[in-house]
């Protein structure tokens, strides 16, 4: 049985997985590239030329054409190693491709996040069903997307950002903390309960985000500004479609024993 | 949300708790490998994936 219900979750999100990358692939793989476009030149004083900007942004943009599509299934993979940074030897593993590659890790990660969520529904003693599906996607979405991106939001190639370490333990931390604050707050009755949750909530923004010294980049403001929401709102759909699999499938097929 | 009951999860409350936890481990190393973790294969695959969610990545 707790096999069972493991299996149950880790389906529900590596279906999660597979719709996010093609979100993904919509909007937010072909902003990643362009700003990749960037990446790696000198922070020009003057503004970019509109010239350069051979790619439309417009929010019609979405669908890849052929010659895109079989890019992203040859097997020849852009480098697109982060210059400027001592590395050690990467590369995709098993040589997928690039598509291949981002494929596997969201069904990695969706499967990451699905047994999380299945985790805490297990310990707290709430069941993820169908009806409240939504919800736990909605709040999974606020815990672990909306509120670190209020400090770290979603970054493009090539962006200023402070050391990574520091980052991954404040975003990590605030995670953490904000799962705990969002339960606090909408699970439990207690007034003293809810108050506690806000200041869990609250409390990495008041401490701050790692933040970089220099904020020049290369990289146009209006890509940023388009990647940070085209990021959230892949991640919430993401989330959503997440919290309503798992409910479909616990009721259909844990319920019955 | 609130008038969900445990009863409708058929496991005990050990092997809620069990499974649970095993979930809980599992999901995190899975995320912490795809997102976090500090090795330059598993950032060059995983490296769309870390950015379009958010994960502080490079």
């Amino acid at each position: 049985m707790i096999v069972k219900t493991l299996l149950a979750a880790v389906v529900a999100g590596l279906i999660a997985g597979v719709f996010m990358t093609g979100a993904q692939e919509l909007r937010v793989t072909p902003l990643i590239l362009h700003a990749e476009e960037f990446e790696g030149e000198a922070p020009a004083a003057g503004e970019q030329p509109a010239a350069a900007d051979h790619q439309q942004h417009s929010s019609l943009n979405g669908a890849p054409t052929l010659g895109e599509m079989l890019a992203a299934l040859s097997p020849v993979t852009p480098a697109y190693a982060h210059e400027g940074e001592e590395h050690e030897e990467g590369g995709i593993m098993f040589g997928m491709s690039r598509f291949s590659g981002t494929l596997a890790a969201n069904l990695v990660t969706g499967a990451g996040f699905s047994l999380l969520l299945a985790g805490i529904s297990l310990v707290i003693g709430y069941p993820i069903t169908l009806a409240n599906g939504a919800l736990w996607g909605a709040f999974g979405w606020l815990a672990v997307h909306l509120l670190p991106a209020v400090g770290l939001p979603p970054e493009l190639p090539g962006f200023p950002a402070a050391e990574l370490g520091d980052r991954q333990l404040w975003w990590g931390a605030t995670v953490l903390l904000s799962a705990a604050g969002l339960y606090l707050l909408a699970l439990r009755g207690e007034i003293v309960a809810k108050l506690a949750g806000l200041v869990l909530v609250a409390a990495p923004h008041f401490y701050g985000a790692p933040q970089p010294l220099d904020i020049s980049s290369n990289v146009p403001a209006v890509l940023g500004a388009e990647f940070a929401v085209a990021a959230l709102a892949t991640t919430l759909a993401f989330w959503i479609v997440l919290g309503i699999v798992s409910g479909f499938i616990n009721d259909r097929f844990l319920k019955a024993n | 949300m609130a008038t969900s009951t445990v009863s409708s999860i058929p496991l005990s409350l050990s092997d809620r708790l069990t499974a649970g936890i095993i979930a809980l481990m599992i999901g995190g190393f899975l995320v912490f490998g795809a997102g976090l973790a500090n090795s330059a294969v598993l950032h060059d695959t995983a490296h769309d994936t870390r950015h379009s969610y958010g994960f502080p990545c490079h």
